[in-house]
């Protein structure tokens, strides 16, 4: 079973975001910070993840740089409120950028198109 | 008086007389009636130009005008009626041809009897008293010319002025009394002195005409300057074009560059300056002899006066050419004020635009902090909000995909629907806040406009008509947030389009005014597509709903912002057209 990994403060973000990719026949494990994640992904490869950017403690971004650079071949997109960070170099190295809505298409399309590519 | 005239009735009478009269310092004499000289002394004889006093005697001074030839004749024939006469400077030449400016006073002198028996005559010869009093009325006048002239450059700073009040002062008859003056002005870095503008009648006629209506009269420069003005325009105008245009080299051997070289003015013959350039100059301007004076300030050169005497061939005296240097150097100082006061107004008009940008930019500033502080708080609320509305959407999207919740399926989807709602307003403010952030600068109006129109095409679906766009020849500037601009326009095209595509033709079209740019959409169509239109407008603009209101808003404050506005106007069809302008940027020169 593919294997996805949801960073993200909110913990009804998370809440629905396990749910909607359970939904799609994904294993999914949702943490609220950086430390969780790279504790989660030490503990058992993933094959995605997903990574919020204004995280209360934390900058997405530099978790995305971090984990760019310890898991160069894991694809990881930016799933955010906020459209300005897609003008941020630093989010260009993500695999994806989908901005939060409640309409879920846009982002299940994007981990299909990832995981088979 | 009465011995004399019983000495002049004695036999001793001649005795007396020469007692009296022989050796006073002026001239004396007595005729008997039919006008022969009885006794006249010395100092007469002289004057009227006898050899002696024995060849005076028994000549008749009826023939005045032959001895003195002073036109007094009538005068001295009415004498021997018993009145008497004064003559004073009377400007005479004797009979042996000498010059001489004498005063004369003569009576009728009488009998025992009363009656008249000839004629009592005093001359004084007062020629160099005269030229004396001359000189020195001449040097007042001068003095009153140049303090004239002095006053009359402490009051303008205008160039043109300046110059017409020197060569007026250098040709006032009795000031310097040059028949012409010429002004050369210096086009220093280029190397060459230029033909600027010239005083003075173009022939003798026309010397005579003017010089004879001011003969005689002392007056003002003020009132010279008038009288030119009045009469000498044209005769001006014309000698100003004999050197309009002529170029002197400054670095040739020519008497123009000596006198500058020299620092002070010199006089220019034809004979004595032989340089081609030299008599080019004299030949051209029609004279023989001129003085010139270099104009120059703190070792800068500022041109040159030349003049002459064409008309009346008087010669120039070295002190006219210094008088004539005199005149130059005030020009300078006048010159120099002249362009200072020039430099100053432009300094004070740059200050004062320099000053109106600022107070513009102080505006700006305070509009765009404004704008960027509501651009961030409705980022920050907009991004708050967004969070949320995912959740509730996203587990009422959960909800209705189970397809176990038929009760509640109603309330769900109007959740769905009204949350899909809030997320397309959410995107607006979003991009309003992202465009708040973009920095103003020069845009090209048509380019902003075909981008807009492109990101339009981009967005159409397929059953909506792409509208036409159509852009005038000139893409005039504007100034402003492109982001902004861009957001505006687009939430007008994306208006009309949305509402009115499939019911009729759009185009768009770029125009420019005189200080403003618009972009009109304009719509075409048959009936009920026109009634369609006007109905949609009229919604749109009159009553809109919520998310047509809070796009007007958003994208009609932006243009407002930027100084410009938009609205519904009539057109030549009777279709109603919207138009949105702005303000045409002209390089800061806007007001």
């Amino acid at each position: 079973m593919i294997k996805v990994l949801i960073i993200d403060d909110e913990v009804h973000v998370r809440k629905l975001y396990q749910e909607v990719l359970s939904r799609e026949g994904y294993q999914v494990t949702a943490v609220g910070t950086g430390g969780e994640a790279f504790a989660a992904l030490n503990e058992s490869g993933y094959d995605l993840v997903i990574l919020d950017i204004e995280l209360e403690n934390d900058s997405g971004l530099n978790i995305l740089k971090q984990l760019k650079s310890s898991y160069p071949g894991l694809p990881i997109i930016l799933n955010s409120a906020y459209a300005v960070y897609k003008a941020d170099f630093h989010s260009w190295v993500a695999d994806a950028y989908v901005l939060k809505s409640s309409d879920f298409k846009p982002l299940k399309d994007k981990i299909k198109e990832l995981i088979h590519a | 008086m009465a011995d004399l005239l019983k000495a002049l009735a004695s036999e001793e009478r001649m005795t007396v007389l020469r007692s009296h009269f022989d050796d006073l310092p002026m001239g004396f004499f007595v005729t008997n009636c039919d006008g022969y000289v009885e006794y006249l002394n010395d100092e007469a004889a002289k004057l009227i130009g006898f050899e002696s006093t024995l060849e005076a005697i028994g000549y008749s001074l009826y023939n005045v005008e032959n001895i003195i030839n002073c036109g007094l004749m009538d005068a001295f024939n009415s004498i021997l009626t018993g009145r008497t006469f004064r003559k004073e400077e009377l400007h005479c030449t004797n009979r042996q041809g000498h010059f001489a400016i004498l005063n004369l006073y003569c009576s009728p002198h009488r009998g025992e009897n009363g009656e008249i028996a000839g004629i009592f005559g005093i001359i004084q010869d007062v020629t160099e008293s005269s030229k004396k009093k001359a000189e020195l009325e001449e040097a007042i006048y001068e003095l009153s010319i140049m303090s004239q002239v002095s006053e009359a450059l402490s009051s303008t700073a205008d160039l043109d002025d300046v110059v017409r009040i020197i060569l007026t002062g250098v040709t006032a008859n009795e000031g310097l009394g040059f028949n012409r003056a010429f002004l050369f002005l210096a086009k220093e870095n280029e190397g060459y002195l230029e033909g600027k503008i010239a005083v003075g009648p173009t022939s003798p006629e026309e010397a005579g005409r003017i010089w004879s209506r001011l003969a005689g009269q002392k007056i003002t420069l003020r009132e010279m300057l008038n009288d030119y003005s009045q009469h000498e325009n044209d005769s001006n105008s014309s000698l100003t074009t004999l050197i309009a245009g002529w170029r002197i080299p400054l670095d040739s051997s020519g008497a123009f560059s000596e006198a500058i070289n020299l620092g002070r003015g010199i006089h220019v013959f034809a004979g004595e300056h032989t340089h081609r350039e030299t008599t080019d100059i004299l030949t051209r301007l029609g004279t023989e002899s001129m003085a010139v004076a270099p104009i120059i300030s703190k070792g800068r050169k500022l041109g040159l006066i030349a003049a002459d005497n064409n008309i009346t061939g008087k010669k120039i005296s070295d002190s006219v050419v210094e008088l004539l240097q005199t005149f130059a150097n005030q020009t300078a100082v006048a010159i120099e004020r002249s362009r200072l006061y020039d430099v100053q107004v432009e300094r004070a008009r740059e200050l004062e635009e320099i000053n109106r940008q600022l107070a513009e930019s102080q505006d700006q500033i305070i509009r765009v902090e404004k704008m960027s502080v509501i651009g961030e708080l409705t980022s920050s609320i907009a991004h708050e909000l967004r969070n949320p509305l995912t959740v509730i959407g996203g587990f009422a999207n959960l909800l209705v995909s189970t397809g176990q919740i038929d009760d509640a399926a109603e309330y769900l989807n109007i959740i769905l629907s009204e949350t899909h709602r809030a997320e397309t307003v959410l995107h607006q403010v979003l991009d309003f806040s992202k465009a708040s952030r973009a920095r103003t600068r020069e845009l090209q109006f048509n380019d902003l406009v075909v981008e807009t129109h492109g990101l339009l095409l981009s967005k159409l679906r397929r059953d909506q008509a792409p509208p036409v766009l159509q852009l005038a020849d000139e893409n005039p500037h504007i100034w402003g947030n492109p982001e902004q601009l861009r957001h505006a326009l687009y939430q007008f095209m994306l208006l009309t389009v949305e509402e009115l595509t499939s019911e009729c033709t759009i185009k768009m079209a770029t125009a420019t005014e005189n200080r403003q740019v618009r972009l009109i959409i304009g719509f075409k169509g048959r009936e009920p597509a026109r009634a369609k239109v006007v109905t949609t407008l009229k919604q749109i603009f009159g009553n809109p709903t919520g998310t047509q209101k809070l796009s007007i808003l958003v994208a009609g404050e932006t243009l407002k912002y930027h100084g410009g506005d938009y609205g519904v106007e009539g057109s030549q069809d009777n279709l109603p057209r919207l138009y949105l302008e702005l303000p045409r940027y002209t390089g800061g020169e806007n007001d």
